[in-house]
């Protein structure tokens, strides 16, 4: 499939901090319209941090976020809305509303973004439902799902609007492995369909070369970005220790204990 | 080794001690693990502090059995020891230990914790933090209580934006929900009082005033107060712990990414529910205890019904009622409004919705003995104008 380079979210020179803590240090890439792209690093990097900063839920320590040129780092209440409108966010867990139904929850952001009459808004969500497979599950409570289902639920109320972007926590966690595959065939199916440019967070290396056009790799050490490129081009990468024992699946060497077999 | 025997303290080791010139050779033998830790440990000490040696070897050929625990405490002993310049090594360890041992990572003993958010420093430091918690809790509360008004204003404005469906609910769950507690607490408040003002009042045979005090008291003071309290304990608390565990699951940043305001979408229903209902539920609660008093007026107090009820309704005017469902209306909003801001407080856990539950209670109890003063004051004044003119 062709991509064009333009760049649709710019991130620039972020830091984030935990009182003490630097999660990470002067990142800066670009999210390209129509790509999907990969974050990945080992867990407290700071992935999640970077993602709820990049949807704007969360205010950076330094630098900024641009999404089509608009700063969204220090945006006003109606720039974020009018930004809220363009994307779509799939939670760690789904993050559906536990007192409405499938339908209901699909039905917010119609609710809160147009006003289509009642009839339409129906088609729309049994259209949704129908391309996540969760076809007749419209009036089921989010408690009466499995936690796949749940989480393609979420999926089919973040496409509710036909976003621009759409931002995945979490992809695959704590699902089984067909569940995951059937994830991942979703998101590309949508991405070449729709077009739909895509920010994952995962750690599914399987996931990992069936989706991603592009990964970023994220180091808690380095507080940054240490890697960037295909994945295909990451595994061949030796270069790096942290990259090659992610792509490779190894343990890095834990350091050898020291002293006591010295006089062995 | 893995058997359980039921034994609870195997010594299970020895050691003996043989010395060299300045060297002292520990043989090890048996198990060594967290059950006998402090025993060869102490056995270690008490031998090594009794005459200090130049020089310490474990050996460790004779060991059958070590544990991760047991091992950090020899790799102690070395640390300590080569801290005080006393050469220290451990020799014949078999395969099994050499794995225990490579799990200890000396490097990782001597990492100080990082500082997370706001640690706890001296005494002035903490009265300093708590001070500013304090200022920081109540500028979010007067922040939340403007939030909470231009999103009524915005419903007002947009009533079609209030999720009837939602406002029905809260009202059924804060106040058809309530009415039996209400009832009860209300009818035996009642009753309590007109029995023991009936104690009194019947030693100078002013049996007849029972009624007026009950109605008076129920009106004026209690019904409001009490049903403040219930619906703070029932509803506040409920309000508190449904928004935290939305804002631990992400539900709340799921609505706003939707373009839902939480703080409308959330709040405006609850508050608006209560303050519907607590008015409601204050006047079923002043008559609850008027017919309580009425049980004990009737019974035992010589009072015909009739006479009762007159009685009651003499002590009390019409601008009474009204202010007592004033003042349970605005009761309701504080409570409502204090729960639901605890509850937009989480930020993750369950012990977090735990804690902002009770102190949305305590809060709300709180501002509704606050309020009640005010009420008791401003009160007095008008009535006072009312009275002159």
């Amino acid at each position: 499939m062709k991509r064009n380079r333009k760049a649709v979210i710019e991130v620039r020179n972020l830091s984030a901090r935990f009182g003490d803590n630097i999660v990470f240090e002067g990142v800066s890439f670009d999210v390209h319209q129509g790509e999907v792209l990969v974050i990945v690093g080992e867990s407290g990097c700071g992935k999640s941090t970077l993602l709820r900063i990049m949807i704007g839920l969360q205010k950076p320590y330094a630098g900024q976020v641009f999404y089509e040129g608009t700063e969204i780092t220090s945006a006003s209440e109606s720039v974020l809305n009018e930004y809220y409108r363009n994307i779509g966010v799939l939670f760690q867990a789904g993050a559906l509303l536990s007192s409405m139904t499938i339908r209901e929850n699909i039905e917010l952001p119609l609710q809160a973004h147009t006003d289509l009459e009642a009839d339409k808004i129906n088609q729309i969500i049994k259209m949704k439902l129908g391309m996540v497979s969760l076809e007749g599950y419209d009036n089921h409570y989010p408690a009466e799902l499995s936690g796949g289902m749940r989480k393609r639920a979420g999926i089919a109320r973040a496409m509710a609007l036909d976003p621009r972007v759409l931002f995945f926590d979490e992809l695959s966690a704590g699902l089984d492995p067909v569940t995951a595959v059937e994830l991942d065939d979703l998101i590309t199916k949508t991405n070449e369909a729709l077009g739909t440019t895509m920010v994952i967070v995962t750690h599914e290396l399987e996931s990992i070369y069936k989706i991603a056009h592009r990964v970023l790799m994220l180091d808690k050490q380095a507080a940054g970005i240490i890697a960037e490129g295909t994945p295909a081009e990451l595994k061949e990468r030796t270069d790096d220790q942290r990259v090659k024992s992610f792509f490779l699946r190894q343990s890095p060497a834990i350091p050898a204990h020291q002293g006591i077999y010295g006089d062995k | 080794m893995t058997s359980l025997t039921g034994k609870q303290d195997r010594p299970g080791f020895t050691v003996s001690f043989r010395e060299e010139g300045t060297t002292l050779f520990a043989q090890l033998a048996g198990e060594f693990s967290l059950q006998n830790l402090s025993a060869f440990t102490g056995q270690i000490k008490e031998r090594i502090s009794a005459a200090p040696p130049g020089a310490v070897i474990f050996d460790f050929s004779r060991v059958t059995y070590l544990d991760s625990a047991a091992a950090l405490a020899f790799v102690n002993f070395r640390r300590t020891l080569s801290a005080g310049n006393v050469h220290c090594q451990e020799i014949n360890i078999s395969e099994d230990a050499k794995g225990i041992f490579s799990v200890i990572r000396e490097e990782a003993l001597d990492r100080t914790a990082l500082a997370p958010d706001g640690g706890q420093g001296g005494f002035i430091q903490q009265i300093g933090q708590a001070s500013l918690t304090i200022a920081r809790d109540f500028f979010h509360f007067v922040t939340f209580l403007g939030d909470i008004i231009t999103a009524f204003a915005y419903t007002l404005r947009h009533p079609t934006s209030l999720r009837g469906k939602d406002l029905l609910f809260y009202v059924k769950r804060a106040g058809v929900d309530g009415l039996p507690i209400v009832g009860l607490i209300g009818l035996l408040m009642g009753l309590i009082m007109a029995f023991m003002a009936y104690l009194q009042f019947k030693q100078f045979g002013a049996n007849i005033y029972v009624p007026s005090l009950v109605s008076f008291a129920m009106v004026k003071e209690l019904g409001p107060l009490m049903t403040a309290i219930l619906v703070a304990g029932r509803s506040g608390s409920a309000y508190a712990a449904e928004i935290g565990t939305m804002v631990v699951n992400e539900e709340v940043d799921a609505l706003r990414i939707m373009g839902f305001d939480p703080v409308r979408f959330l709040a405006v229903p609850k508050v608006l529910a209560t303050v519907i209902v607590v008015p409601i539920l204050t006047v079923y609660a002043d008559v609850s205890g008027v017919i309580g008093g009425m049980i004990i007026g009737v019974t035992s107090l010589d009072l015909s019904l009739n006479s009762y009820v007159t009685q009651s309704i003499k002590a009390i005017s019409v601008f009474d009622v009204v202010t007592s469902m004033i003042k349970a209306a605005v009761f309701a909003g504080l409570v409502s409004a204090v729960g639901c801001q605890r509850g937009f407080m989480v930020r993750a856990g369950a012990q977090d919705v735990g804690k902002f539950t009770t102190s949305a209670v305590v809060t709300a109890i709180f501002m509704i003995v606050v309020a009640d003063s005010i009420f008791a004051i401003m009160l007095y004044y008008v009535r006072r104008y009312d009275s002159f003119s």
